[in-house]
């Protein structure tokens, strides 16, 4: 690690200026008691404005971005954010709104609310929507909240929830935080679900079954009618991880496929930013006969205008505080609106072209798993190559190209032989001389591979540091703070140049 | 499925109908339909969508500025209000520092290699958040103050074994209808704990029935509903007896002056970070915080920043302890969380790196004086009275000789946002945006406000 801001303080300056001579020196002793005041300084760093700023610019030098190149990584939806949103999700009259100011001041957001939720009811098929979930996982447990009170409200007991064992980590996650047992349903060879597997779990327990689709290998589920009609049969609800909408807008609509239940995440398909991490947003969709338990507020438009409605018995209560991601769905509104229909057909269009495109030029090396064509991301074997796919992988970064997914290294999980597979989804906002380039990056190391696997199983060789290998495999881990001496020499940034090959070629 | 050529007017799409052309090709394909022919056609939508014809970016902003006109704010009106979320000043350094393209852009840091730097931002804030909250380890964030609390709630139950948690009665009741619906869904039973109607904290003797059956955790927030600073010491004596944690929701401007709640029998501390250099943003995004002891670190949820060795043995930062998260252990993972806060623990840890060790003392110190200055005016109104006798930071509860709602939306006319009603009081918060001159105008305007409704 290099130098932390810690290592740089320097008692006595402050990057802000704060003081209010009206108020003077204050002494907070005549304020609280001796005992719950604190008797050491706290700690924090002290640096003017000027060192703060070089600190945080050399750590933001030191990620990586879509903005930086091109980041496949399967599941994650990293397409280009683009710029116009920002100051617009930035608009004094959101970013400086208290969310307790009386409700009749806030009637811009409350329209904003109303229209987008329409939106997404329009794209999905559904007929209601809440903004307020935090994020995709959120708004999964959100669905399945209003699942367990659907079957509440009408005295039935059931505590089964059926997941796909391709499924996404969160879904099952949220199914257990919802209070119900997971069951996992197998996957055929050729990767759909196994429609036998389902039928012989799906009894009187089974609250809900939760699909993605298509799912996190790529596939759509073709027999979804047959699937959400024996479910329905069963008296069990459909539940859609809608991660993977970036492939299906304007073609088909989960609602029309039969789900009951989903969530969006918009910093995938909506092209929010990821924001290192996070904040995303995850809008959840109902049909009409869920609707009464959505959390509250839900907003809504009377005579008076827009509105948003506390007074909803029925209402499961609240999944966060306040409304929802204000600044994320004002970029999610942004998006649609300056899309179009057509554009987010487009969308959809390209980003399955994309994939399918990648998936072929890249199947003599790495071929896909399951044959045939692929949605919007592929699942490729890496079984051929002479080293593992997280070597390959790791062997990408010094060309400049984030890796794809990896059960590790990204949240998806591919269960028994499929776990050296490798998930890659391009994204519609390459261009087909950007997916040139990164094809033969993964050639290229596929071919590096053969001729000198150690050069390909002991990189990265550009970056800062070395090789990390994946927890159970790295020894000990630390969550605490090892102070490095101050003196240590700051060394500079090794990036790789996106373009040349990496200097470390040969050694 | 027809192709079409694209309107010139979406900046977003990158091919242009001759590449799509060309890759089709690649692919020995003729239509883009041939790529969706999985989908069978009775689900198909077969029209366009419904959806606004697509906007260029001037008509994008218009659009949006005219949204946003619509609203007020804390710009366009003198707010002081609180409960939970604060108008704090946020240096314009922050802003720019994390509007960084690649902060923005990048991903949660599945490689490390590829991410030091912002391994190491989210490192130096879990550092001074545990330097803040006096526990030694802080996740890199919840999705804010009340999932946070919710979540805490389940570590304790988690790492008990127990299923009831017992809550104050003076949480803001948003968060415990976020607490009970996560309880609901995890199976665990709710019980509050009454407050003192004089001094407005919890009542000890009310903790005391409480445990009459064991619970998991008592669930404490200070400052509390009415405004004010709870006795974190006598609640984890009693939690301590009766092995139950103590578990404190806190306001982390407090926490510059008082004493951390860790260092006081707290075994987990959550927060709602937004006062730290967060927008109001009308409530969202904003930042849970989560710090505990390192007892409990196995059943904390989220992402955690550590240090680990890389090939060479050389250190480095990574994500650490994934055995706790969704993406490992599944259905018995600590908590579904995937996509968090990060960008909004980065700012603060900016926010807190820019006003430094004094400068954060002194802005929690101008919002105390201001707070008791305030107030002080208020009192000397005729007919307005503390609603509490505890002690508090810089957010009171007032009773008034007048209905509380009536109040307000005269206020309001004033375009004043004058705070916010709990239980029939009024709970005003000040911080150090407010200029005397202000307080003074705005003192004025509540007493002639008052006067007249008593009347
Ligand atoms: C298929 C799938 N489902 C759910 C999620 C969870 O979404 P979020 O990270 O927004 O909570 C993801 C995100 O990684 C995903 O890829």
């Amino acid at each position: 690690m290099k130098q932390t801001i810690f290592d740089i303080s320097r008692p006595g300056v402050s990057g802000a200026g704060l003081s209010d001579p009206d108020f003077g020196e204050l002494d907070p002793s005549q304020w609280f008691d001796a005992a719950s005041l604190r008797t050491e300084p706290i700690g924090l760093p002290e640096v003017s404005e000027v060192e703060l700023v070089r600190h945080y610019t050399a750590l933001g030098h030191r990620a990586y971005g879509v903005d930086d190149g091109t980041y496949p990584l399967g599941s994650c939806t990293m397409k280009y954010n683009p710029k116009r949103h920002e100051p617009l999700a930035n608009l004094s009259g959101f970013a400086h709104a208290h969310p307790r100011q009386p409700e009749s001041t806030l009637s811009g957001l409350w329209e904003l609310f109303f229209h987008l939720a329409e939106h997404f009811a329009e794209l999905t098929g559904m007929d209601h929507f809440t903004l307020q979930p935090a994020a995709g996982a959120h708004g999964e447990l959100t669905g399945l909240m209003l699942v367990r009170a659907w079957f509440e409200s009408r005295g039935m007991k059931r505590d089964v929830v059926l997941i796909q064992d391709s499924a996404h980590g969160t879904n099952p996650a949220s199914a257990s935080m919802a209070g119900y047992r997971c069951k996992m349903i197998r996957t055929t060879p050729e990767g759909w679900t196994d429609l036998d597997a389902l039928e012989a779990v799906l009894d009187d327990s089974v609250a809900a079954v939760m699909l993605t689709n298509p799912s996190t290998f790529g596939l759509f589920e073709k027999n979804i009618r047959e699937i959400a009609e024996r479910v329905h049969a069963n008296g069990s609800l459909l539940v859609y991880d809608g991660a993977n909408m970036n492939s299906l807008m304007g073609i088909v609509r989960p609602g029309d496929m039969g789900f009951d239940v989903l969530q969006l995440n918009t910093h995938k398909t909506f092209s929010t930013p990821h924001l290192s991490g996070g904040p995303g947003s995850g809008p959840c969709g109902v049909k009409a006969f869920l609707e009464p338990f959505l959390p509250i507020p839900v907003i809504r438009r009377d005579a008076r205008g827009y509105f948003p409605d506390e007074d909803r018995p029925q209402s499961i209560g609240r999944m966060k505080s306040f409304y929802g991601h204000v600044s994320v769905l004002i970029r999610a509104y942004c998006y649609i609106l300056t899309s179009g229909p057509r554009g987010l057909r487009t969308v959809s269009e390209n980003a399955v072209l994309n994939a399918n495109y990648v998936q072929a030029r890249l199947s003599p090396c790495l071929p896909p798993v399951f044959g045939g064509r692929c949605m919007h991301e592929c699942l490729l074997s890496t079984a051929e190559l002479q080293v593992s796919a997280f070597d390959f992988a790791k062997r990408l970064i010094d060309y400049g190209v984030h890796p794809p997914t990896l059960v590790g290294a990204g949240c998806v999980y591919f269960p028994g032989h499929l776990r050296d597979a490798m998930l890659i989804e391009p994204t519609e906002t390459e261009t087909r001389e950007s997916l040139d380039r990164m094809i033969e990056k993964f050639l290229r190391v596929a071919r590096e591979a053969l001729e000198d696997p150690d050069l390909v199983r002991t990189a990265p060789h550009t970056r800062e540091v070395g090789k990390i290998l994946p927890p159970g495999s790295r020894g000990p881990e630390r969550a605490h703070e090892q102070k490095r001496p101050a003196s240590e020499p700051p060394t500079g940034t090794a990036a790789a140049g996106a373009e040349s090959p990496p200097a470390a070629i040969g050694r | 499925m027809e192709s079409h050529p694209e309107p010139l007017i979406c900046g977003y799409n990158v091919h242009r109908e001759a590449d799509r052309k060309a890759m089709l090709e690649a692919l020995g394909l003729t239509s883009i339909a041939e790529l969706f022919s999985a989908i069978p056609q009775e689900v198909r939508l077969g029209r366009e969508l419904r959806l606004p014809a697509p906007h260029n970016e001037w008509a994008l902003g218009r659009h949006l500025r005219q949204l946003a006109g619509r609203n007020a704010s804390t710009r366009t009106h003198l707010s002081f209000l609180g409960g939970g979320v604060y108008e704090h000043h946020i240096p314009a350094v922050v802003d720019s520092l994390t509007s960084s393209e690649a902060l923005l852009t990048a991903y949660t840091p599945y490689q490390p290699e590829l991410s030091q730097g912002l391994l190491q931002i989210l490192f130096e804030y879990q550092r001074m958040l545990s330097l803040l909250t006096g526990l030694r380890v802080v996740n890199s964030s919840l999705y804010d103050g009340a999932t946070a609390m919710a979540e805490a709630a389940w570590m304790a139950c988690a790492a008990t074994g127990r299923r009831r948690v017992l809550a104050s009665s003076r949480i803001w009741s948003e968060w415990k209808a976020v607490l009970e619906l996560y309880m609901r869904g995890r199976g665990v039973e709710v019980a509050y704990v009454a407050a003192d109607p004089v001094s407005g904290r919890f009542d000890l003797r009310s903790l005391k029935e409480s445990f009459c059956r064991p619970a998991a955790t008592f669930l404490l927030q200070t400052p509390n509903s009415l405004g004010i600073l709870e006795e974190i010491p006598a609640a984890a004596a009693l939690c301590r007896q009766h092995e139950a944690l103590l578990n404190v929701s806190c306001y982390p401007m407090m926490l510059a002056l008082l004493k951390p709640p860790g260092e006081l029998g707290a075994d987990i501390v959550t927060c709602e970070g937004q006062p730290l250099g967060l927008p109001l943003s009308a409530g969202g995004p904003s930042l849970g915080v989560l710090a505990c002891t390192k007892r409990l670190r196995e059943f904390m949820p989220g992402r955690l920043v550590g240090e680990v060795r890389d090939i060479h043995g050389k250190p480095a930062l990574a994500l650490i302890m994934q055995q706790r998260e969704q993406q490992v252990s599944r259905e018995k993972a600590t908590s579904n969380i995937c996509s968090n806060q990060a960008h909004q623990a980065m700012r603060a840890a900016i926010y807190l790196a820019a006003l430094g060790e004094r400068g954060f003392r002194e802005v929690a110190a101008q919002c105390a004086a201001k707070a008791r200055y305030f107030h002080e005016k208020l009192l000397a109104i005729a007919g307005v009275e503390p609603a509490a006798t505890g002690p508090f930071f810089n957010e009171f509860a007032l009773r008034l000789p007048c209905p509380v709602q009536v109040f307000l939306e005269r206020m309001l006319e004033r375009r004043v946002f004058a705070g916010w009603e709990v239980d029939g009081n009024l709970l005003v918060a000040v911080t150090e945006v407010r200029a005397r001159a202000e307080l003074d105008e705005a003192a004025a305007m509540f007493a002639e406000t008052i006067g007249a409704l008593r009347q």
